[in-house]
């Protein structure tokens, strides 16, 4: 962006707050369906808001963020009473904070909310009913995203129920949607890649007496990485696949608190070496306990009724083709630099602690709860 | 509310054509619509006093118990729902047409039906270019209240718009037993100005004296008196009418827009922007605003141009085309895209037949090169023998295509007067 544009920029905000084309009354409605958990947000004009609920507080015709910030439980109500989502039972909408959106037409309060339902849905009715009592030409615009496929509608007026069919999605985007989210669970949790890269960074040194040597060939430096792999992949895949069939059901703030603990044993094993040539078993042992860690976002995504072992599958895909991808980016620098000061008495010291300390500030916190 | 077929636009709610979904299609393209991604830009104010939004009258939550009132007692419904649709008139607000909407609800069927209730729901429904069943609730009015002045005159207007001239004349003259003389007349001169006669209708309309005459119904007057001035090539005369109107009635926004062109049609856009400041809330105005920066190459063309993009885009995702004839003109003469504004205005003319829908769609379809398009336009213009230098101006260079020949044989025979000597 040169100077120009950002002073065209502000130049326009400036303008925007000054006077608005007025639009008529819409809502904005995002949908998006997560398993049995649809999260979604809810964006109204804070004129809008004001008809609805009656922000200004001071009744001095103007709405504060204070004010706005005020009635956020009063929103949540009404939100509750006037958006309903059904399955076959109504789905539980609970709101989180409100904050507020610059629009073109002026400011709109912006609220995220969850609604719960008690089974995965493929079909649901959505009845909106905002300020349809005193503007019966609002609408609410929704932008519906279920299985990688996003649909709109406009909602309210005199058929304010309406029904949204997402067919059964088919085998495969169900793989590509588990897929890509053992992908993100990877990349977005780095707890697990980090328990991975600790182990995996002496993989390409080895411990002679009581100091670092570089491996000399390629070798031995390759089949340290892919004992460690495979066997954090096989353990979790165990504890994955019992969780998520219901066979082993832990306490997450258990799981969560253990996997904090394995980074700092891992870490600490680089820096007081007492495990050198099995690492791989440090691997299998915690990965059992990871696996349990993965089985949580599953449950939170629910697995479809009709394809349990299909997405099962796909997502642990996911979750490997993620650490695969990172552990191919990392250690054939670690490999080339292996040799380097900078790797044996800078990243193998430094990099392990720093792993340590960040897990301990973890664990402190998930133990907390 | 004589003059509500200024606040006409077309309305295309349900209407799923291909051209229209042709159009959609094209606006999705070029990136009209707004994206949904508003996540990212959310915010947490950090001071509680900064101000998020000013409530106009009539939009606050205390007065509720008010509307609560008028679902019970129609000598409150009626005032109330006046009020939203003057706030929506001078403000150019929508929303007010929701609340006004609200508020006759209970007075429209069922043994609480009223035709005062009838006829401002009428006046709604026209005002959001529903005018179908603006006409049809007129008429069940009318069947509640025979020769009920305001529905007549609503009747006429609405008839108008669709260019429904033999009709509109009949409510006309239907009036003539239950309104003033002069509301009659306006009504009557004002067709037979669209239907060949606009220089006799011109002559008797400003002969109509304005003394004692409330100050929308000479808003009413001047207005057609600038825009058969503006037919007839008197620029001169018309910008007289125009300011003349706009001192009777300054919140008048049909007559400002109607003055703006005027003003950008003389290159004269600095004025625009000197008459039309403040009003940029008001899309009609908006546009005017945006076209005149352009002609100046002011640098808050940018903010103009994205709101009135986030208005289109907004009307387009409801289903509706209120502001057709302004999005064609957006495309026109802001966007520079005759193609998809020869689509938006063939779109419009379906709807509705005034004047500027004939120059929007002819505008469009030349600068598109394919005036063709523009056929059931010309016809229309030959159909009713409607006069007007700058569709003559177009037709005649046309091979092959007959236009009425009296606009310009007029404009050589009257040479602009001086308003004072005709008044």
């Amino acid at each position: 962006m040169t100077l120009k544009q950002i002073g065209l920029a502000l130049l326009t905000m400036l303008m925007f707050n000054s006077a608005q084309a007025h639009i008529a009354s819409n809502g904005f409605l995002t949908l998006n369906v997560e398993g049995k958990t649809i999260s979604g947000t809810l964006e109204l004009a804070i004129r809008d808001g004001e008809m609805a609920v009656g922000l200004d507080g001071n009744n001095d015709g103007q709405v504060s963020w204070g004010e706005l910030r005020a009635h956020q439980a009063v929103l949540g109500t009404y939100l509750q009473s006037h958006l309903l989502i059904d399955t076959a039972q109504p789905c539980a909408i609970t709101t989180d904070s409100v904050k507020v959106n610059e629009r073109v037409d002026g400011n709109y309060l912006w609220l995220p909310f969850t609604a719960v339902c008690n089974e995965q849905p493929d079909t649901f009715h959505i009845d909106y009913r905002l300020l349809a009592d005193v503007d019966p030409s609002h609408r609410g615009l929704l932008t519906l995203t279920a299985w990688g496929a996003t649909q709109t509608a406009v909602l309210g007026g005199k058929q304010s129920t309406q029904t949204f069919a997402f067919g059964q999605p088919t085998q495969w985007r169900t793989f590509v949607e588990y897929l890509s989210t053992g992908i993100w669970h990877i990349w977005s949790g780095i707890d697990h890649l980090l328990f991975l890269l600790s182990l995996l960074l002496p993989a390409v040194l080895l411990r002679t007496g009581k100091r670092w040597q570089p491996v000399p060939l390629a070798r031995p430096a390759f089949l340290n990485i892919l004992k460690v792999v495979t066997a954090f992949t096989l353990a979790h895949s165990i504890t994955l696949s019992l969780a998520a069939f219901d066979v082993i059901r832990l306490p997450s703030r258990l799981t969560e608190s253990v996997i904090a603990a394995s980074i700092i044993v891992a870490a600490l094993n680089n820096l007081f070496p007492k495990v050198t040539e099995g690492r791989w078993r440090i691997a299998f042992l915690f990965g059992l306990l990871h696996g349990f860690g993965f089985a949580s976002v599953l449950a939170d995504m629910g697995l479809p009724s009709g394809a349990r072992l299909l997405s099962l599958v796909a997502f642990n895909l996911g979750v490997e083709v993620g650490q695969l991808a990172v552990v191919l980016a990392v250690m054939p620098l670690a490999y080339v630099l292996r040799a380097t000061r900078f790797y044996r008495a800078g990243v193998m010291p430094w990099g392990s602690s720093a792993i340590a300390v960040l897990a301990m500030v973890w664990l402190v916190q998930r133990a907390a709860g | 509310m004589h003059h509500s077929q200024r606040m006409a636009r077309p309305n295309l709610r349900g209407n799923h054509s291909p051209r229209r979904f042709f159009v959609l299609a094209l606006l999705v393209q070029i990136g009209l619509f707004q994206s949904s991604n508003a996540a990212a830009k959310a915010y947490e104010p950090s001071d509680d006093r900064q101000i998020l939004a000013t409530i106009p009258a009539g939009a606050r939550h205390t007065e509720l118990s008010a509307r609560d009132l008028a679902r019970t007692r129609i000598d409150v419904a009626l005032p109330l729902a006046h009020f939203y649709i003057k706030q929506a008139r001078s403000s150019g607000d929508l929303r007010f047409l929701g609340y006004a909407e609200a508020v006759l609800e209970p007075w429209l069927s069922g043994p609480n039906m009223s035709a005062d209730a009838l006829v401002l729901h009428a006046t709604v429904l026209q005002s959001r270019h529903d005018f179908t069943p603006a006409l049809a609730v007129i008429d069940q009015a009318l069947k509640l209240r025979r020769d009920d002045a305001q529905a007549l005159l609503t009747r006429a207007t609405i008839l108008r718009v669709l260019g429904r001239y033999d009709e509109a004349l009949a409510s006309c003259e239907q009036l003539s037993q239950r309104a003033a003389s002069e509301v009659t007349e306006l009504c009557t001169q004002s067709l037979h100005g669209l239907t060949g006669d606009l220089p006799a209708a011109y002559a008797r309309i400003s002969q109509l004296s304005s003394q004692g005459m409330p100050a929308a119904e000479r808003a009413w007057r001047d207005s057609e008196l600038g825009e058969m001035a503006l037919r007839l090539g008197r620029d001169g005369d018309a910008e007289h009418w125009f300011q003349n109107g706009l001192r009777a009635a300054p919140d008048d926004f049909y007559l400002k827009a109607a003055y703006a062109d005027l003003l950008l049609h003389s290159q004269r856009a600095r004025e625009v922007l000197t008459l039309l400041k403040g009003q940029d809330s008001i899309e009609p105005l908006l546009l005017r605003i945006a076209i005149a920066q352009k002609q100046l190459r002011d640098p808050g063309l940018d903010a103009s141009r994205a709101r009135l993009t986030a208005a289109f885009a907004a009307e387009e995702q409801r289903g509706e085309g209120i502001h057709r004839r302004e999005q064609a003109r957006f495309l026109l003469e802001v966007q520079e895209q005759p193609r998809v504004a020869l689509q938006v205005a063939l779109i419009n003319w379906q709807v509705q037949h005034e004047n500027d829908d004939v120059l929007v769609l002819l505008h469009a379809a030349q600068a598109a090169g394919a005036i063709t398009q523009a056929q059931s336009a010309l016809d229309f213009v030959r159909a009713n023998n409607l006069q007007d230098v700058r569709i003559e101006a177009i037709t005649s260079r046309l091979t092959g295509v007959t236009a009425h020949p009296t606009a310009t044989a007029l404009t050589t025979k009257n040479a602009p007067t001086n308003m004072a000597d005709s008044l």
